[in-house]
């Protein structure tokens, strides 16, 4: 079944889902699979950091990348995903407004991101990130393959 | 069996860093050693059977280039691959050093860039 994640949402699934997000610009897609198990996840992360606000992050944890990952991991362990196997792949965390955007919000996605991951251990398998484009991400649960769409252009990640 | 590696650096925590980036990339990791210049790491190589060397360039007592090219000169060490991990600037320097057979991966590195490398360093499947 296709399911779509909106910003600061994430969704698991298993074999027969298809995960897509739309509009990725400065937002974090992470998309996590575990081959054996076959299940797999789609986080679209808004902001860096939960400390900004803390209430939003425990009513919406999606909202940011320090919050959502864990809690992404945490579900796909509950439905059979284990952390060794695991496939992670990256995409957005781009600059959609250009150089002059001020508060650089894609790059620091991606930097608290890489903190987490290299803190657990977790290195990323692909990415597509930066960049002033915005990408669209279909993450296909049967097989794990994931393609980003951008300006019309496919390619599989 | 498992891959012994020598990491050669100055810094203990550059190594440490290294080590964690080699457990976390799947490699069939055997031995892993350590020396912190050039001089220790050729003692390092006459000591235990090495499968890759990782060595930084600006160490005190003996660079890496110097140590790499002493390991080019002994045939028992000459065909051992070398991933050169450092901030050097001098592209002559790192040029030198590539055209021994080193690949170079320059410092800051992420952690997914040395496993990719040294993949492609021991001509193995996996990495990305």
């Amino acid at each position: 079944m296709n399911q779509v994640i909106t910003v600061g949402d994430m969704k698991i699934g298993g074999k027969g889902d298809i995960l897509v997000t739309h509009a990725l610009g400065s937002c974090l897609g992470l998309m996590v699979y575990d081959p054996a198990a076959q299940v797999g996840g789609l986080l679209h992360a808004m902001l860096p950091l939960s400390k900004i606000n803390l209430q939003k992050a425990a009513q919406n944890p999606y909202m940011f990348v320090d919050t959502g990952v864990p809690e992404m991991f945490r579900q796909l362990y509950e439905i059979g995903g284990q952390k060794s196997r695991m496939v992670i792949k990256a995409a957005g965390c781009g600059q959609p407004l250009g150089n002059s955007e001020m508060f650089q919000i894609g790059e620091r996605n991606y930097t608290v991101l890489k903190k987490l991951l290299w803190k657990n251990n977790i290195m990323l398998e692909a990415e597509d990130v930066g960049g002033v484009i915005s990408r669209t991400v279909y993450f296909d649960l049967s097989t794990g393959q994931v393609i980003i769409s951008s300006k019309g252009v496919k390619k599989e990640l | 069996m498992g891959m012994n590696i020598l990491i050669v650096d100055d810094s203990k925590v550059m190594r440490q860093m290294i080590i964690k980036t080699l457990k976390m990339s799947g490699l069939p990791l055997g031995e892993i050693h350590q020396a912190s210049n050039g001089a220790e790491g050729f003692e390092s190589l006459k000591a235990h059977w090495i499968d890759l060397v990782i060595l930084d360039i600006n160490m005190p007592v003996m660079t890496g280039e110097e140590m790499m090219n002493q390991m080019r000169q002994q045939k028992e060490y000459s065909d051992i691959p070398v991933i050169v991990i450092s901030t050097e600037g001098s592209s002559t320097r790192i040029q030198r050093m590539e055209q021994l057979g080193a690949r170079f991966v320059h410092k800051p590195f992420s952690p997914e860039k040395i496993r990719d490398v040294v993949y492609a360093t021991l001509n193995l499947e996996g990495g990305s």
